[in-house]
């Protein structure tokens, strides 16, 4: 596919060739085209990168202010309300903060200080990143949750979290909610990544994944499920369905 | 202009001197940029099979030490002495279910392997507690362990075989991972598959362990207490899923399945609702027998919190009157989402019984009943017998430490994690400004269980 990249652009650069300088500088061009296009064609299955946090400066107004706001009252530098509005007692409450933590003290939230904030995984889309650190069982439940069952119905999204929840009590599967998860060829949407998707915020996932963590269980004590369509391995049709739910078939 | 015409105008241009040097630096970039991403992606599939290597020989280390702790705990004459084998025992059967988790390998391939690590380290942990309390070992035991060491030493030679392989290479774990459609592939996944369908086939003939804990194999197979009442028809449990919602509020019911499998067969219903989307349906499981309703989930999302947690309590309680639950005590409660899930536990004669539990969501807009769960309470309800306390409280209270500050107390029934139960006092105390739950036993005296509370804003929360 490549190579087809290749002869076609220098193609088109043959023909339109005029003098030798413009010629050297479509080279140029082209040749960093090409390094694009490869580059697009090999970060192809590598993790979204998350786009990180614009620096935050007085007279800023938005839920970002508010959440650092929170933030900082919550650490003592800031005493008034949190109101999303970067104003002077905000300014004054971002200096306090890098003067003790011994940053340049500028009043304005630029990256570093958002960085030691711990607030730079907030992306400009609203789409709701988890925190590198810390992802708690329902977190990473929600997000097992959403590669898997996505396009489930509640039901089933609340269904394949259980299913997650009775392998960790039973003897055969890993005892915790991340051993089972990150089993090598447990969940395809592990091994394929998926599991990496930024949780939509509109998605029911992580009320499904808490009703799962409380106790409802629509599988009635299943340990597989397996999508009729697409499922692959022949030992899983030996397995006795209990339920149907959307796409997916339950088993023990 | 047709395309050979075009191809030869393509090849004399190429002849151009300066085109050459053109395709040379592209041909290069793309081959340096094909080089280092191989490279990254072996070191990458490197890295991936080192950890496997790890884990298998982290696992092999720990069955080796399994079988060797098995083999002295049958010679070995003192009680301490036998408690402490077996708490290692229990702590290295852990950590090799642990390991054979993490290889490339299906899940249902090792899954009895699985299933006999887990059991060997619960059953030695079992044994911990009994000889612990001074309790020696039964002939029965003693057999059982016999036999388990028997397994052990089988499932060491079958590791070993593959250590061998795998030290000469004809078994790679890239192999074992790639499910990829090349012939070649496929066979060498099939091989090496089988040779650990042989080491799970070890077990086939592995015996029922009855113990004292969680795994234990009578446990798994309990028969649900609560399930009273002749078998209903699908029409029958109809009505049920009618009277569980209210007649003014449901639009449609509809019978999606029929659930066989033990212990609690059902019928599932979807159910729509009068006056509401489509799409915000309800779903529910009535038990084929006796008609009771197990477990119900309504998707709708609640806008505002306008009730307390006292007045979610109240409509709970009062939704479980309704339906036919008496006697329910909330005992927990957890917020989130504008809806709270409380707990709730049968109470006789003011004694709550906790493994008696339903659990109920309700929102907190209108107090309307979200969720719904009695496995809990289908599983273990039953008129008790509960015989009077053999201490009184005076004597439990003195079991407990002075330093915790007593505030409230009374008799209670807790579930073991071996789905037993214990009759016990209840102490709810304070120590350092931090809350806590003693469990005493009403009959011995001693100290079954100590939780910490934490109070959240979602709710309390006991450790």
């Amino acid at each position: 596919m490549l190579s087809v990249f290749t002869a076609f652009s220098i193609k088109l650069l043959i023909r339109r060739g005029g003098d030798s300088i413009f010629k050297k500088l479509k080279i140029t061009g082209v040749l960093l085209i090409l390094v694009c296009l490869i580059s697009t064609v090999f970060s192809h299955n590598r993790p979204e990168i998350t786009v990180l946090m614009k620096e935050l400066k007085p007279g800023d107004q938005g839920k970002e202010v508010a959440q650092m706001q929170q933030r900082l009252k919550n650490w003592g530098y800031y005493r008034d309300d949190v109101n999303g509005i970067y104003d002077s007692s905000t300014f004054e409450a971002v200096k306090e903060y890098q003067r003790k933590n011994n940053m340049p003290v500028t009043g304005t939230a630029g990256f570093d200080t958002l960085l030691a904030m711990g607030m730079t995984s907030i992306t400009v889309s609203n789409a709701v990143h988890a925190q590198g650190k810390g992802i708690s069982d329902e977190q990473l439940l929600a997000r097992a949750i959403n590669g898997e069952a996505r396009g489930e119905p509640y039901e089933g999204q609340v269904a394949v979290g259980a299913v997650i929840l009775n392998r960790t009590r039973d003897s055969r599967f890993p005892k915790t909610i991340a051993g089972v998860i990150y089993q090598p060829g447990a969940f395809t949407a592990v091994s394929d990544g998926q599991i990496n998707v930024p949780i939509d915020p509109e998605s029911t996932v992580v009320k499904a994944a808490r009703d799962a963590l409380n106790g409802w269980d629509p599988t009635n004590g299943c340990l597989y499920y397996w999508n009729p369509a697409t499922a692959t391995s022949k030992w899983i049709w030996g397995r006795k369905i209990i339920k149907t739910i959307g796409k997916h078939h339950f088993g023990i | 202009m047709g395309i050979r015409n075009k191809l030869l105008d393509f090849k004399r241009r190429l002849s151009d001197r300066k085109m050459y040097s053109v395709v040379i630096v592209a041909l290069a970039v793309v081959a340096g940029w094909g080089i280092y991403q191989y490279k990254t992606a072996a070191d990458l599939r490197q890295e991936l099979d080192n950890q496997y290597n790890r884990a298998f020989y982290d696992m092999l280390g720990y069955v080796d030490n399994v079988q060797m702790l098995l083999a002295k705990s049958l010679i070995s004459a003192s009680n301490t002495k036998t408690a402490s084998i077996m708490q290692e025992a229990w702590r290295q059967a852990n950590l090799a279910q642990t390991n054979l988790g993490q290889l490339p390998i299906n899940p249902p391939t090792l899954e009895k392997t699985s299933k006999y690590l887990t059991q060997v380290g619960d059953f030695a942990y079992s044994l911990n507690n009994q000889n612990m309390k001074g309790k020696e070992l039964s002939d029965k035991q003693y057999e059982t362990l016999e036999k388990l060491y028997g397994y052990a030493v089988s499932l060491r030679d079958s590791l070993e075989q593959l250590q061998s392989d795998l030290g000469t290479g004809r078994l790679k774990w890239g192999e074992l991972r790639k499910k990829g459609t090349s012939i070649f592939q496929r066979t060498s996944t099939k091989i090496t598959g089988e040779q650990f369908e042989n080491i799970d086939k070890t077990f086939q003939e592995y015996p029922t362990l009855i113990y004292d804990g969680p795994f234990s194999d009578h446990i798994t197979n309990t028969k649900p207490k609560a399930l009273t009442g002749d078998t209903v028809s699908v029409d029958q449990a109809r009505e049920r899923v009618i009277k569980f919602f209210g007649k003014d509020k449901v639009q449609n019911v509809t019978n999606t399945s029929k659930n066989d499998s033990e212990p609690f067969k059902t019928y599932s219903y979807t159910v729509t609702f009068k006056d509401r989307p489509e799409e915000e349906t309800a779903v529910i499981d009535i038990t084929q027998k006796g008609g009771h309703p197990y477990y119900m989930l309504y998707n709708r999302a609640v806008e505002k919190e306008v009730l307390n947690i006292d007045q979610a309590k109240a409509a709970g309680k009062k939704f479980l009157e309704e339906q036919g639950f008496k006697n329910m005590t909330d005992t927990y409660y957890l917020k989130e989402d504008n809806t709270a899930t409380i707990n709730y536990a049968y109470t006789q004669d003011g004694i709550v019984i906790y493994p008696d539990l339903i659990k109920v969501k309700v929102a907190l807009d209108n107090g309307e009943i979200l969720g719904f769960e009695a496995k809990g309470y289908l599983s273990s309800h039953t008129d008790r017998n509960i015989p009077e306390p053999s201490i009184s409280e005076e004597e439990a209270r003195s079991k407990i430490s002075s330093k915790i500050k007593v505030y409230s107390s009374g008799l209670a029934i807790i579930p073991t994690e071996y789905k037993t139960e214990l009759f016990t006092y209840e102490f709810k105390g304070k120590l350092n400004d931090k809350d806590f739950i003693v469990y005493i036993n009403a009959n011995t005296g001693e100290e079954e269980d100590i939780l910490m509370i934490i109070n959240t804003p979602n709710g309390v929360l006991t450790m």
